[in-house]
């Protein structure tokens, strides 16, 4: 692969994730010259100037939501990283907390400095092992040299580092009911107004970002915002970590610049669809995002501008791959049983609209479908658009709408034959 | 004052209300489920949805901020439709079983799915079951399926009575309101209320199930005597329309439930548990024949000994009852303040296991009237001896040890309920109860509310402000 790497700099070994390794990497030089150099308003301006934009899905701009926080205004501020990456397809994040755990510290600390910030949290999804023993190692060796706790390295600066796990519910991903659960309470998403970055954590400003949002920082302020902005395109800047899984050759972790050609990234960098199979289709970031079709990505870049105006989103940057063969409603099924079961329960459309969607998705799987069936279904996924607390809803809702648009006479099909025109199969088998 | 506008009329809004409130403030109708205006705001019915002008999409109206200029509809075609679609999602695991649901009549899901849906249900899919008549507590059952999640119950615990005994588990559409097993929600003495604010029929009081359709009822408005706090109560019974004659007149005399009567200055739309039980109060055995010496008499030979009792002592006690009614009160010291050494009763006092004071509601004082009392005769009665001079007791009211009363003194009981000391004194004359007759309490502020009566009265019995007078009348000697 071609492109520049941000994150993905050194070859990843038994112990490149250790603390010794990393500083013989460069690790912690930069918290050593932001602490001793740059005021807290310098790092901001860095990470406004960098244009860089959230990895967790909504892309929205770091900086602005830095902006928001008001330094100096007498009250606590947080900060926390959300690392429930629960997404269905995503996994990106992991690979930063398995191979580059001291990054993600640093960078927490960089950001604690920035936005006066005394206690930081990490949010972890309670299914991840490995990540959760990585970081709160790192975590460790960062206290014993000095990093975080108090006058950190020397200066005037104290930073915690608190990880809390989660149980593994999905809307914990969900920047406030993420909070909601750090406060020990159930994770049900708020309402906005207020914004988090008004009232948050414990009712004061908190600033959630993605683990990979966070992991930039230190090579933002490293390298400065120009050295960023060179990366990718000029709306989007900097690199992506892809997670691509399903039926392709290469499934794994990547790192490519924004703006990569898609269908190279599919061919060359992950060896193509898997068993020769020709590609059907793929969901680009997360199965919240809509699907698309081979003909639809074939000539975009992975740039979020290119593929919302192509109508759907690098979110999160699980892609799932989607081979000719795969049965859409079956996997409409997997996708909604999924929405059902991690719906919160806490607003209407959702709580009931989920289960809707199910039942009416494993009748016509069962061979039970009526022909009003997929009026219903897009029905109740529009009643979720932009109606419910949280993002929930509008998310299961585009997958369904979106699945629904672009193959809906495999649907039709299916009810009127009570059978899948293919033959059904969500797995693509190893000897395939 | 923000200027904003409500379907393009203007409205002067405070400036920290939300658009829900301000609407409801100047009579502007927004439907909603799980907002209550005592409660933080969830949000989660969406019920009450509306749309900011030039966008096309609806918001919810509880939980909008009012802004200078901001122009909102109410009910644009794309409300409409969305609220549809709300009432449709509401209904869908709903089991629609109003026919046999208590809630049925004043049910706000019932309404407004006429108002605001109307039509049958889209869904050919089997409801998801739940749980039927859950054992919430010693007083609440808890029919989950009917439930709609609004959390209202599980607020009110958390905010306004504080014990944290409700919480939601599960999640999605399976999700339940449960109690907390280390605070179980019997231990709340306000857990009643969650019966009120549930805006469907999940919520149902043990005491009250299938008793009565409540449109065969009528709400009288009344106070709870329970303590000083004087909570306006509203008290349900048979309508005079819907009279039972065959199959079980007692009904008709009967208190059915009690509900709070909301009053802002008082108790606001709370009342706690022991004024849902006013039956245990109002329903004890009563006295019904005034008696001399144990012996039955009616009344009017009763008040004639009283009086001549009353006129040959020399020394005579009254102590007065702080259940008596303002009117009472003052009708007592008319008549008879001159002629007695008055001394202020405390009728009841704290019950074993009963809260005794706290910061919502609830007062030590279990009386309804003290501070009248001890305006118009400001000597408490102590519970001491009395004055061995005394030659006339008159007890008005319980709470009396007649173990008290001078030896040789007459003893004249003016009483409502049975009691073992009425067939003991001289003179016993029944009186009537707070459900039988009009009148004002004053509460421990000095706020004067009013009671209004729900039975009639017998014959038999007296009413206090009248026997005042009478009593008080010279006996004229035929000449």
């Amino acid at each position: 692969m071609s492109s520049t790497k941000l994150l993905m700099t050194f070859p990843v070994s038994a112990t490149s994730h250790t603390l010794v390794e990393y500083r013989e990497r460069g690790g912690y030089a930069t918290l050593e010259k932001v602490l001793r150099q740059m005021t807290p308003t310098q790092v901001n301006d860095e990470i406004t100037a960098s244009g860089i934009q959230g990895r967790g899905g909504a892309a929205f701009p770091m900086g602005r939501k830095w902006g928001v926080i008001h330094l100096n205004d007498g009250q606590p501020h947080y900060l926390c990283a959300n690392a429930d990456e629960g997404e269905p397809g995503t996994f990106k994040d992991r690979w930063i907390l398995e191979n580059a755990p001291h990054l993600l510290v640093e960078s927490m600390v960089i950001a604690a400095y920035a936005l006066q910030v005394r206690n930081a949290f990490v949010y972890m999804r309670g299914e991840f092992d490995l990540p959760y023993r990585r970081l709160a190692a790192s975590v460790d060796e960062a206290y014993e040299a000095g990093y975080l706790g108090e006058r950190i390295l020397g200066t005037d600066v104290s930073c915690d580092l608190v990880i809390y796990r989660g149980a593994g519910s999905y809307v914990c991903g969900e920047a406030s009911a993420l909070l909601t659960s750090i406060e020990g309470r159930k994770p049900y998403p708020r309402n906005r107004p207020p914004r988090l970055t008004v009232r948050g954590l414990y009712q004061r400003p908190t600033v959630v970002n993605n683990v990979e949002t966070l992991a930039n920082i230190v090579g933002i302020v490293a390298n400065g915002a120009q050295a960023f902005r060179a990366v990718g395109t000029a709306k989007n800047p900097g690199t992506r970590l892809i997670s691509i899984s399903g039926h392709i050759c290469r499934p794994g972790v990547y790192e490519i610049e924004v703006g990569y050609p898609w269908s190279k990234f599919i061919y060359e960098d992950c060896g193509g669809v898997r068993g020769g199979r020709q590609l059907k289709a793929v969901i680009p970031g997360g199965i919240s995002t809509k699907v698309l079709t081979a003909a639809e990505i074939e000539p975009l870049h992975l740039d979020n501008q290119e593929v919302e105006a192509a109508g759907s989103s690098l979110g999160s940057g699980g892609m799932i791959v989607i081979a000719e063969g795969t049965c859409m409603v079956r996997l409409l099924q997997v996708m909604l049983r999924f929405y059902h079961h991690e719906s919160c329960g806490q607003c209407t459309p959702c709580r009931e609209g989920m289960g809707w969607l199910h039942r009416i998705i494993d009748r016509v799987v069962a061979g039970d479908g009526r022909p009003e069936d997929i009026e219903r279904l897009y029905q109740i996924s529009a009643w979720n658009d932009g109606t419910t607390i949280c993002g929930m809803g509008d998310a299961a809702g585009y997958a369904t709408s979106g699945i629904l648009n672009k193959f809906r006479d495999e649907f039709e099909y299916y009810i009127d034959n009570k059978r899948s025109r293919l033959h059904g199969n969500l797995e693509c088998l190893a000897s395939s | 004052m923000p200027r904003i506008f409500i379907n393009g009329q203007p409205i002067d809004a405070e400036p920290q209300h939300t658009v829900m409130e301000a609407a409801r403030a100047n009579g502007v109708v927004i439907p909603y489920f799980c907002w209550h205006p005592q409660l933080s705001i969830a949000g989660n019915c969406r019920i009450c949805a509306i749309q900011i002008e030039d966008r096309s999409w609806v918001e919810i109206a509880c939980n909008m901020p009012v802004s200078e200029g901001l122009r909102v509809l109410t009910d644009s075609d794309q409300v409409k439709a969305y609220r549809k679609s709300i009432m449709q999602l509401m209904t869908l695991n709903h089991p629609v079983d109003c026919g046999i649901c208590d809630k049925a009549g004043e049910c706000t899901l019932q309404d407004y799915h006429y108002l605001y849906n109307g039509s049958p249900s889209l869904s050919r899919d089997v409801k998801v079951r739940s749980t039927k008549f859950h054992p919430l507590s010693e007083r609440i059952v808890l029919d989950n399926e009917r439930c709609i999640l609004c959390s209202r119950c599980v607020r009110f615990t958390r905010e306004i009575s504080k014990s944290n005994a409700l919480g939601i588990i599960q999640r999605g559409d399976a999700s339940l309101v449960r109690a907390a097993e280390d605070r179980p929600l019997d231990a709340d003495p306000y857990s009643d209320n969650v019966i009120d604010i549930c805006p469907v029929g999940a919520l149902l009081s043990r005491s009250f199930l299938y008793k009565s359709r409540v449109w065969y009822l009528q709400p009288t408005p009344s106070i709870c005597p329970g303590c000083a706090r004087g909570c306006t109560v509203n008290i349900w019974h048979r309508k005079a329309e819907w009279k039972l004659n065959a199959l079980d007149p007692a009904k008709n005399v009967r208190i059915e439930r009690v509900t709070p009567l909301e009053n802002p200055s008082v108790n606001g739309p709370w009342i706690c548990n022991k004024g849902r039980d006013l039956v245990q109060i109002f329903e004890r055995p009563r006295a019904e024949h005034a008696m001399q010496k144990g012996g039955l008499v009616d009344l009017e030979a009763a008040i004639r000994s009283a009086r001549r009792l009353i006129d040959e002592a020399a020394h005579p006690v009254a102590l007065v009852s702080n259940w008596g009614s303002n009117e009472e009160l003052a009708a007592f010291r008319q008549a008879l303040g001159a002629r007695f050494t008055t001394l202020v009763k405390q009728d009841w006092a704290v019950q074993p296991g009963e809260r005794i004071e706290d910061d919502l509601l609830i007062r030590a004082d279990k009386n309804p009237n003290t501070l009248a009392a001890r305006a118009l005769f400001p000597i408490a009665d102590d519970g001491g001896a009395l004055d061995g001079a005394t030659d006339l007791v008159l007890v008005w009211g319980e709470g009396f040890d007649f173990e008290r009363v001078p030896r040789g003194a007459v003893i004249i009981v003016l009483n409502a309920y049975v009691q073992p000391e009425n067939g003991h004194a001289d003179v016993f004359i029944p009186v009537s109860i707070q459900t039988e007759r009009r009148g004002h309490y004053t509460n421990f502020q000095g706020t004067v509310s009013a009671f209004e009566p729900c039975f009639p009265k017998k014959p038999s019995i007296a009413d206090a402000e009248a026997l005042f007078a009478a009593l008080a009348i010279p006996e004229v000697e035929p000449a």
